[in-house]
């Protein structure tokens, strides 16, 4: 079974990734927060007593699961708003409103210096806007398989599909992604 | 450039772009993965014989157990009538046995006449 110290080790190797991967998902820093708190906290208190090599894979798993939560939640809470707003019982309080996804991307990383900074960034800013613009079971099978460096399977029992399905979202991820950065006039 | 490649080449921008964390959004990282630490619990043994996860320990504790206590009075009741059943069956025994163990043979005890012979009243 996995030690405390192998349990923080995992977690702490493992956090920004998944903070990222929830943020490509559902486009919010605070709700990726939150799903990755409640996939961290799922696997130490359910998990623990697993091998450590069994850690990654469960926790793609939680963290996958989470996300698809998130959307599902929201789905739920969006019919309500439709709902009582069509009935005119309000709903312009909730949380969904319009114009805070016009708030301002404040990561607080200063580019220090010159134009190479600038232009890294720059590129970082594109990659990651392309990630996100993926589809959502391509940018899963992606990340999963080329960021996570889970194998074919391991990537399907995540998602949970077929090896053949997995190898397709690849596929089409990639050739989308490079289509997105040459439009950019990016090259890797 | 085919599709590993490619994949391999975008990885430490994705790595870099995640080690670009801004400040805050670390700290809640770190608060959130101590706050998970904090719920992993040491295995527990049951009955000294066998070591189960916390999680599974915790299942025992208050899902098994409870509902394993709810059939508890019904398990009782079964107990008693079976036991109440058993010491019926025990007594008709012992009346069997010593009605056939007497000299009068069982069919004398309804014969009218035996009892009209032994002098007693019918009733």
């Amino acid at each position: 079974m996995a030690t405390p110290k192998e349990m923080s080790d995992f977690l702490a190797s493992v956090e920004r990734r998944a903070f990222k991967q929830a943020v490509f998902a559902v486009h919010e820093e605070e709700s990726a927060l939150d799903i990755v708190q409640d996939a961290m906290m799922k696997l130490a208190e359910k998990y623990s007593a697993r091998p450590a090599e069994e850690l990654p894979l469960l926790f793609q798993r939680i963290l996958q699961n989470a996300i698809r939560d998130h959307f599902r939640r929201g789905k739920v809470r969006s019919t309500w708003t439709t709902l009582l707003s069509n009935l005119g019982l309000g709903g312009e309080d909730e949380e969904g409103d319009p114009l805070e996804s016009l708030e301002i991307d404040d990561d607080g990383n200063v580019p220090a210096s010159p134009e190479g900074r600038l232009e890294q960034s720059q590129v970082m800013g594109a990659i990651e806007e392309a990630v996100q613009a993926l589809p959502d079971r391509q940018r899963e099978a992606f990340l999963l398989r080329y960021w996570e460096e889970l194998d074919v399977s391991e990537t399907a029992k995540v998602m949970g599909c077929s090896e053949g399905s997995v190898k397709t979202h690849c596929s089409r991820a990639t050739h989308a992604l490079a289509k997105i950065l040459k439009q950019k006039g990016i090259t890797l | 450039m085919n599709e590993r490649e490619f994949a391999k080449r975008m990885k430490p921008w994705l790595d870099r772009s995640a080690d670009g964390l801004g400040e805050m959004q670390a700290t809640r990282l770190k608060s959130a993965r101590l706050r998970a630490l904090d719920r992993v619990r040491e295995p527990v043994r049951v009955l000294g014989l066998v070591t189960v996860g916390a999680g599974t320990a915790d299942t025992l504790r208050y899902a098994v157990v409870p509902r394993a206590l709810m059939w508890l009075p019904l398990l009782a009741l079964i107990a008693v009538l079976a036991a109440k059943s058993l010491e019926e069956t025990t007594d008709l025994g012992e009346l069997d046995a010593a009605l056939l163990t007497q000299e009068l043979p069982p069919q004398a005890f309804i014969d009218q006449d035996f009892r009209s012979w032994l002098g007693k009243p019918f009733n």
